[in-house]
């Protein structure tokens, strides 16, 4: 089953890395509003509690896809230092949504250096890959706007289908930074929808996603509180995936009633006071409200 | 580190601490004893010279003076929407921070992490804007502010838990306070509150003799209660008519027509803050003690009443041992059979000195398993830390230190009395602030004969005045007639 021998480090740090990434991605002193800016759409949806869930789904979604899954599981250290990795994500989406346009662009410049490192072979379906391939990338990009929508339809206050368009076409810059040409990438939700429904026949479960997706549905090492709170992120997550993507994967969950969803976010309300408890973090958010309020005026 | 935990065995530590007390130096220093008691003359005449002397400026000079104090609040990030409100405090974290709140007059007992995040919730709650805070007064008291008052500083004086103080002068010229709830604030607490199972896994307690599901049960019901700004003024009503003339304590008066479910209006008090006793005279700070310990325990003992929140910035301080007491938002009333162990307890161990009768009370208040196998000098030995301020007749100074000790104390797993010990539910609230209030008054370094104080209160010896101002209060008590 196992493709790779490979043990998994544990999770410890993850809050506490996790809002060290996030710190390093908010400026203090901003020379400009970045590609978003507070009055966008992309910042409202980045401020939700819900931002755990959305990203776990958009690592399930971005598994499925063999080659992008390969490229992670045999280049980025993933296995060795799985909360590092998923801590530099972090580190870089902040910086692409809050951060100002150098920043941004230095980090995307960083990516697509490394990418161009990273190539190889897929075991399962033997194709070849590469890592700077903007059909990969515009997966892995798409992935992330849709998971941001879904999540938000289940679990966030609701936003209208003029806003969700928005955001979709917002984000085209954010697959731009990192190589894919603005022409292929989704700028409205029917877009969004039509380029996902395109991808499915090459999605498939592979024996290195499911590893992986285990490992991240209940990551060994944590703290007991948020191994707790860990669980309703999982399910959450596994909830607000396709069912299509559910069932590749083999998961079940029971639906989601009214009651369970509020007690998810409460759930996530405790999961962000630990987080707001890290070194940095409130003032971090609290230079994103300010700037966003200065704007609603 | 387990976060949450911690924070359950914090609120139940402080709740667990009985009567929590405060020595280290007994006896105190001789100079400053000798100096204690010459400025004890001074201090009776200015008790006597007080007087009237409660809002001795015009509302127009209490106004800008109380505007003095106004805390630094952030209006870059103030709150704009009912929605910013549930953003801010909805989904839990009003709930946590409450709890936190009742958390943190501990000092010790809650790991770095556990405090840092607490603290952080509480600074992380921003004013709301003027329109906002406008918006609610229109709502509750049927007009915006600068109609219903004759002058509304639309600019915050200070934050309040789940709402803000704006002052304000009345279309009848008294200077107030006007404390404006965060709109919607209520009804989100009250269904995080209804998610029993989240609270209960949050306040797990390591503890086996502790009881979650009444240590919640007490906290949901104080938060609940909190919610509605009408019980808050109650409460005030209470204080301030019990008090109406007293020579040292102050309880400024509810402004019935302008206090509503979410607004609560309130004569406006000015003076120095709990910081500026630093840079006061040993004297005055000890006064300033006396005052808040007689206030603790007239009120327990009379009112049957104790106003649980002993944060710093709940006390006004005006010199003489004169202090405003702000802020009636967690009180606690206990019925007679509620207190009567309580009495009984202090009275066996202190006064009559019988072990047994002691235990035989602390078993009755729910203290400690009726079959606990414990002699009855293992429990004295663990419990009479708790009453050393009032075990003997002598002068004794409150210190901070010794409070993290009584802290220990009740975390003190070896001990063979924890397995049996328990908090009741009826007592948690009292229990925590008592830690709270030894906590604030070591921090002033008091020094009294807090014993012959408690002889006076205590309705059974309701001893003679033993200082200056028991004197005062005395007089004040006889002019008064009985309580309640």
């Amino acid at each position: 089953m196992s493709v790779t021998a490979e043990p998994y480090a544990t999770a410890a740090g993850l809050v506490e890395r996790s809002a060290a990434a996030y710190v390093s991605g908010v400026p203090e002193h901003p020379a400009d509003d970045g590609f978003f800016g507070p009055a966008s759409v992309t910042w409202k949806i980045s401020g939700d509690l819900a931002g755990p869930i959305a990203g776990l789904r958009s690592l399930l979604m971005q598994a499925l896809h063999p080659l992008a899954m390969a490229g992670v599981d045999q280049h980025s250290g993933w296995r060795e230092d799985p909360v590092g990795r998923l801590a530099a994500t972090s580190a870089y989406v902040t910086t692409v949504s809050f951060g100002e346009r150098a920043a941004a662009e230095r980090a995307a410049a960083r990516v697509r250096r490394i990418h161009t490192r990273v190539s190889g072979v897929d075991p399962v379906t033997g194709r070849r890959y590469e890592a700077s391939d903007p059909a990969l990338l515009l997966w892995v990009h798409a992935a992330l706007v849709e998971s941001a929508l879904a999540v938000r339809r289940l679990f966030g206050p609701a936003i209208g289908p003029a806003d969700a368009d928005r955001y979709v076409a917002e984000m085209v810059v954010a697959a731009e930074l990192v190589g894919v040409p603005a022409a292929r990438v989704p700028a409205s939700v029917a877009e969004l929808d039509r380029y996902l429904e395109s991808v499915r026949p090459e999605l498939r479960r592979t024996p290195a996603a499911s590893e992986s997706m285990a490992y991240l549905l209940d990551p060994p090492g944590l703290d007991a509180e948020v191994a707790e709170i860990w669980q309703d992120i999982r399910y959450g997550a596994v909830v607000a995936l396709p069912e299509w993507a559910r069932e590749m994967y083999g998961y079940e969950a029971p639906p989601l009633t009214a009651g369970r969803r509020e007690e998810i976010r409460q759930v996530l309300g405790v999961l962000d006071a630990v987080f707001l408890g890290e070194p940095g973090v409130l003032e971090a958010r609290q230079r994103i409200a300010a700037r966003m309020r200065a704007a609603r005026a | 580190m387990n976060r949450w935990r911690l924070v359950a065995g914090g609120v139940a530590g402080a709740a667990g601490a009985a009567a929590a007390v405060v020595v280290l130096r007994r006896g105190g220093n001789p100079r400053l004893r000798q100096n204690l008691r010459l400025r004890r003359g001074v201090a009776a005449l200015l008790l006597v010279a007080r007087g009237g002397a409660r809002y001795a400026g015009s509302a127009h000079k209490l106004f800008a003076a109380a505007g003095e104090h106004r805390q630094r609040l952030r209006n870059d990030l103030a709150l704009q929407t009912a929605e910013d409100v549930a953003t801010t405090l909805g989904t839990m974290k009003g709930v946590l921070m409450k709890l936190g709140q009742m958390a943190s007059y501990v000092d010790d007992g809650l790991s770095p992490g556990v405090r840092r995040t607490l603290s952080r919730l509480q600074d992380s709650v921003p004013p709301m804007s003027a329109e906002l805070a406008a918006q609610v007064v229109a709502e509750e008291l049927g007009g915006p502010p600068d109609q219903v008052f004759a002058r509304w500083d639309p600019d915050p004086i200070a934050a309040a838990s789940i709402g803000q103080v704006h002052r304000a002068i009345t279309r009848d010229g008294r200077a107030v306070a006007v404390k404006v709830q965060y709109p919607g604030i209520a009804e989100t607490i009250a269904a995080d509150l209804g998610n029993v199972a989240l609270l209960r896994r949050m306040l797990r307690i390591t503890a086996p003799s502790q009881d979650v599901d009444a240590l919640l049960a007490e906290l949901r019901e104080r938060v609940l209660e909190e919610l509605d700004y009408r019980r808050e003024a109650d409460n005030q009503r209470l204080f301030a008519r019990y008090y109406a003339g007293h020579p040292t304590i102050l309880v400024p008066a509810i402004v019935d027509e302008l206090s509503t479910r979410r607004v609560v209006t309130s004569e406006l008090a000015d003076g120095a803050r709990f910081a500026e006793l630093a840079g006061w005279s040993q004297a005055e700070r000890d006064l300033a003690a006396e005052t808040i310990y007689r206030f603790v325990f007239r009120s327990l003992y009379e009112l049957h009443a104790f106003n649980g929140d002993p944060h710093p910035g709940n006390y006004l301080f005006h010199g003489g041992g004169r202090v405003t007491f702000l802020d009636f938002g967690l009180v606690r009333r206990f019925t007679a059979d509620e207190l009567e162990p309580l009495m009984q307890m202090a009275r066996y161990l202190c006064v009559e000195h019988d072990p047994e009768e002691f235990r035989r009370n602390l078993v009755k208040a729910g203290f400690l398993r009726a079959d606990a196998p414990l002699s009855t000098d293992q429990v004295i030995e663990h419990m009479a830390v708790f009453y050393d301020t009032v075990r003997e007749s002598r002068p004794l100074t409150m210190t901070g230190d010794y409070s993290s000790a009584v802290v220990r104390r009740f975390f003190d797993m070896r001990s063979p009395v924890t397995t049996y010990a328990q908090i009741p539910r009826s007592y948690v609230i009292l229990q925590r602030i008592n830690l709270g209030l030894f906590g604030l008054l070591g921090e002033l370094i008091a020094t009294a004969n807090w014993r012959a104080i408690a002889e006076e209160i205590w309705p059974f010896v309701l001893g003679p005045p033993t200082t200056p101002m028991g004197e005062a209060e005395a007089a004040w008590r006889k002019a008064r007639g009985p309580a309640r």
